[in-house]
């Protein structure tokens, strides 16, 4: 027994000088090491730091429910509510709070909806400076004053109007800045939110006010399904009390819960992009592994033969790629935690009005960027040993390595150029390596592809819709709700024939058209968005299609979101009734500003039993200046057409710099692993050519041109791939997370560019490998090693 | 004299832990001559053929080919050297692991503007049923009759063997010493083969006896015996 110990502890001293290796393995292969662990270190790093990131975020977005009592939801009434109809729908099983605003212009070309300070709901998160006290002071959105360039201290100009700027400020219901929640993207940068003192909101002119409340239920709804319920019913219970002109219930708001939706998604989307780079790195260790396994065979299966348990070696030979990676990781989550989580904070910051975030220790990011990837490192590496190190020690003796018979070779036609030949010869050979190269290829392209496509995606998207819109200047008009309330048809009669006074104007180039907003049905799970309908007069000069009573028109946009072609039918819902229309699809109107239905007017207002010279707003070649405003609801210009593409350039335009280097780094750490492992591979072999008298131009057109061949067919491949896989992302990211549609455009240059970058980068590589064939010494052959 | 060595010395390593590997060494070889650097490990044979083939360097003396000075040669001068006058056959052989026989052979007929016929090679070879084969498929005296057929298919004026029995079996051998010794006769090539196999002195013309890095003796082959008649 004391023996057998003595044997076990000289066993183990003896193992330990097979450790030394690793050291001397480290800084003979420095330059290897080196790219995956910058690889690693920023993949993780970026990726802590984007959870970390997140999770601080999250939690202070989910606890701000709370901290600032933000409403269950809200709607907009177009007269102040009596006491006595807040005290019925009170008895509904709701609160109610006044959250009465305006809307003003201002000179920088912005518009702000300014609250009076709220004390009761959806409270107010001071980031800077203080709440406003007295007349002419505002406080304004902490994102909408960094997208303006403004700041404490500042002063805000409307017209004659003047406001100094005392604070920055997070409103807790608009964390996302949407102008409305029909809108298919917030835009903070043309609009924002603010508060005024008490004192200061009661000089606004009545007539602006708009009378909007937030509620909170008195026993808050546990599901999504059962607040659905709950809402619709509170919906029809308030239809019948007041004139509603607006109803959001919190789970639907857009300014609410847009940003805990993108939070969780960005997360689980760099999730599966630190996988996909963890998996790439364990494969190219993989391979690096049987390289060094071909190279050492002999050693191993002396060392087997010596005694060395296979496990033994398999710990040997993985413990560089784990060093690797567990110091890696470590210093990824403490980059992550530092300055990544900083970046990452900061481009949440950039795109959302978050209140003030704590940082929280994030064990799930810790095991998410530690655990799981040292777990597939050790998954991926122990497969390729075992696989190699369980042949037997003579078989490693003899360098028999394929584990079976060997396998013959491919016969060539012998009328291929013997260069050519070589080269082939070359490519079956590193086939792993290259299947590797060109799936890492495939993914740094991808990340490249959705970088540098997303800007001209958006820059066309703003050409078309400003080049396509249905009239220079449309008008709708806001018409008060009672005017269209079916269920009184002659009270709408009545307001009807005194609004039309207020509504007409005398603009030569205007022209009338009807319009009613309806809802998709949301089938199969789709997003719930709003559709307009309008009914347009015969011959028309805006719209430029023929309409029978039958003609039903759908836009282009519309069409390419949902796939739908002529013949098809469409159902649409009123917002806040149970009530359905369906639509048979006669043509496709060439539009891509929005999710629009064109039929004649006449047609349109029968449909929704309006009479026939009822009509809802203008179209118009110049602006219409002789209607009061407080009758134009809203206007369709460039500017609101553009709205998603400008915020997504700001939101985005960060990160896509961010990606392109990642995928750039990612480019070159790829190319050069994969083509020093193959030129490793072959020393020998580079080195007999050498002997032979091949110069080190031939030695390279063998070596290394098939790289390049691999390179520029992995390039080539991958576009029609990365476009078709592009596409499909982006339109279920659109149709899943957007009302409305952008036009899905792939600019042809990128590719180009794209393929240039690729070319360059591995031209760079490709001179750093032809001066290493350079270097290969003749004397390598003449070692005794087949 | 188609080579020529004139005082040939090399030494390997520094101050007190240098090895003279080579002192002196002078000798002059005739074309078409077959001979043999005969002498045990560590005598210098092996650097005496790998300064003859230009892939190392002496420190000091000269050496003519063809009334041409080595010294006088840069790296392209002496890549092309190699290319077109110098054929190599090493004892692990140094197949390209991933070409075919016939492939293998093209390497060498590649670097020639006049190559042997390579089927005729591959007949005269015995390698007509493995020429699609890979080395790993072959024995290592099939692999060793690939590597001659590589450095003779570009017919170079001077092939130099390094120990090309050395990983073989004893009739393995004796088959190799008599392709080496029909290629000598068939094309002409001078063939300079470093061994420590005493017997295999007997096929030779020329006979250079190292021992730490000086000649002890060389000496014209009068009684010259075929490959065949070789035993050991």
């Amino acid at each position: 027994m004391k023996q057998n110990k003595q044997q076990q502890s000289l066993t183990g001293k003896m193992r330990k000088p097979l450790n030394k290796r690793i050291i001397r393995e480290l800084t003979g292969d420095i330059g290897k090491y080196i790219v995956i662990f910058i690889l690693l270190v920023f993949s993780i790093g970026f990726v802590s730091g984007f959870l970390v990131a997140g999770e601080s975020m999250i939690k202070a977005y989910d606890e701000s429910f709370e901290k600032y009592n933000i409403e269950d939801g809200n709607f907009r009434t177009e007269e102040k509510i009596t006491a006595a109809q807040k005290e019925r729908i009170e008895k509904k099983g709701v609160s109610i709070f006044e959250n009465f605003y305006i809307e003003k212009e201002f000179d920088n070309n912005t518009k702000l909806r300014i609250f009076a300070n709220r004390e009761q709901i959806d409270k107010v998160c001071v980031m800077e400076g203080r709440l406003p006290d007295g007349l002419h002071e505002i406080a304004i959105d902490r994102m909408y004053a960094d997208n303006n360039g403004l700041s404490v201290g500042d002063k805000l100009v409307s017209g004659s109007e003047s406001y100094e700027i005392v604070g920055l400020v997070a409103l807790s219901d608009y964390s996302a800045l949407f102008y409305s929640n029909n809108d298919m993207m917030f835009d903070a940068s043309a609009f924002g939110v603010s508060v005024v003192s008490d004192k200061q909101f009661a000089e606004y002119d009545e007539g602006k006010l708009r009378y909007n409340y937030g509620w909170l239920y008195d026993n808050k709804p546990q599901t999504d399904e059962e607040e659905k319920k709950v809402s619709d019913d509170l919906m029809d219970a308030l239809a019948n009390i007041v004139s509603l002109e607006n109803f959001v219930p919190g789970y639907l708001n857009q300014s609410i819960t847009f940003t805990g939706e993108d939070i969780v998604g960005d997360k689980a989307m760099m999730e599966v992009l630190l996988y996909i780079i963890i998996i790439i790195v364990a494969f190219v260790f993989g391979v690096t592994i049987n390289n060094t396994i071909h190279k050492e065979a002999t050693v191993i299966g002396t060392l087997r033969a010596s005694g060395y348990t296979i496990n033994e070696l398999i710990r040997h030979y993985m413990s560089m790629p784990l060093i690797v990676t567990v110091i890696a990781a470590v210093i990824g989550n403490v980059l992550g935690y530092t300055c990544f989580k900083n970046v990452c904070v900061a481009m949440y910051y950039g795109s959302y009005s978050l209140p003030t975030y704590v940082t929280i220790w994030s064990a799930e990011a810790f095991w998410k960027t530690t655990a799981i990837p040292v777990v597939i490192m050790i998954f991926i590496t122990y497969f390729v040993l075992r696989k190699k190190l369980s042949l037997s020690p003579l078989k490693l003796i003899k360098r028999d390595l394929s584990g079976k018979k060997p396998r013959a070779a491919i016969a060539l036609n012998k009328k291929i150029r013997f260069f050519d030949r070589f080269r082939i010869r070359i490519l079956i050979q590193n086939k792993s390596s290259y299947i590797i190269l060109f799936m890492g290829l495939l993914f740094a392209n991808l990340l490249l592809f959705f970088g540098m496509m997303l800007p001209p995606l958006l820059v066309h998207f703003q050409g078309i819709v400003t080049e396509n819109m249905l009239a220079k200047h449309t008008y709708m008009l806001q018409i008060p709700a009672g005017a269209i309330d079916d269920e009184d048809e002659l009270s709408a009669a009545f307001s009807y024939v005194f609004l039309l006074n207020k509504i007409s104007t005398n603009n030569p180039t205007a022209e009338k058209f009807s319009a009613y907003g309806l809802k998709t049905t949301g089938e199969g799970g789709s997003r719930v968005e709003d559709v307009s309908l309008y009914g347009i007069k015969e011959n028309s000069k805006f719209i430029h299609a023929e309409f029978d009573d039958k003609t039903v028109l759908i836009s282009s946009a519309y069409a390419d979101k949902y796939g739908l072609k002529e013949g098809d039918v469409i159902t649409l819902k009123e917002p806040y009734e149970d009530k359905y229309y369906g639509f048979n699809v006669t043509g496709i109107y060439d539009y891509d500003g929005g999710i629009a239905v064109f039929m004649s007017k006449k047609h349109l207002n029968d449909i929704m039993g309006l009479s026939e010279d009822m009509f809802s707003g203008y179209f118009s070649d110049t602006e219409i200046t002789d209607i009061e405003e407080k009758y134009i609801g809203t206007t369709v210009d460039e500017e609101s057409l553009t709205r998603v593409s400008r915020q997504l350039m700001i939101s985005m335009g960060n990160l896509m710099y961010m990606v392109d280097g990642f995928s750039v780094v990612m480019f070159i750490v790829l190319i050069y692993l994969l083509s020093k492992l193959i030129i490793e591979r072959n020393v020998q072999s580079i080195s007999m050519a050498k002997i032979l008298g091949y110069t080190g131009k031939e030695v390279a057109a063998l070596y290394i041109v098939p790289t390049a061949l691999v390179v520029v067919a992995s390039l080539l491949i991958s576009y029609p791939i990365l476009s078709y896989v592009m596409v499909g992302i982006f339109r279920v990211m659109l149709k899943q997370m957007m009302s409305g549609w952008m036009v899905i455009w792939l600019d042809p240059s990128v590719y180009v560019k794209m393929f240039l970058m690729g070319i360059i980068t591995y031209a760079v590589v490709a001179v750093i490998e032809y001066r290493k064939i350079g270097k290969i010494p003749m004397s390598e052959a003449l070692k005794n090693v087949e | 004299m188609q080579l020529e060595l004139q005082n040939i010395k090399k030494s390997y390593g520094e101050g007190g832990s240098r090895i003279e590997v080579l002192k002196d060494i002078s000798l002059g070889i005739e074309k078409g001559e077959f001979v043999v650097l005969l002498g045990p490990s560590g005598s210098g044979k092996s650097t005496l053929l790998n300064i003859i083939g230009g892939i190392d360097t002496a420190d000091s003396g000269k050496i003519i080919i063809r009334e041409k000075s080595m010294a006088d040669m840069d790296e392209k001068a002496l890549t092309s050297y190699r290319r077109e006058h110098l054929g190599y056959i090493f004892q692990m052989y140094n197949l390209i692991p991933n070409l075919t026989v016939r492939e293998n052979i093209e390497v060498g007929a590649y670097l020639s503007k006049k190559p042997l016929d390579i089927d005729e090679i591959i007949e005269v070879l015995g390698l007509k049923e493995h020429q699609n084969k890979i080395p790993s498929q072959l024995s290592g005296g099939q692999q060793q009759r690939c590597s001659i057929g590589r450095a003779i298919v570009k017919n170079p004026d001077i092939l130099l063997c390094d120990e090309p029995t050395g990983a073989l079996d004893y009739n393995t051998s004796k088959e190799i010493l008599a392709l080496i010794e029909r290629v000598n006769k068939e094309y002409g090539n001078t063939v300079i083969m470093v061994t420590h196999n005493d017997a295999i002195k007997n096929m030779a013309d020329f006979v250079v006896k190292l021992r730490d890095g000086v000649i002890r003796k060389s000496y014209r082959n009068e009684t010259k015996q075929t490959a065949a008649e070789l035993d050991w």
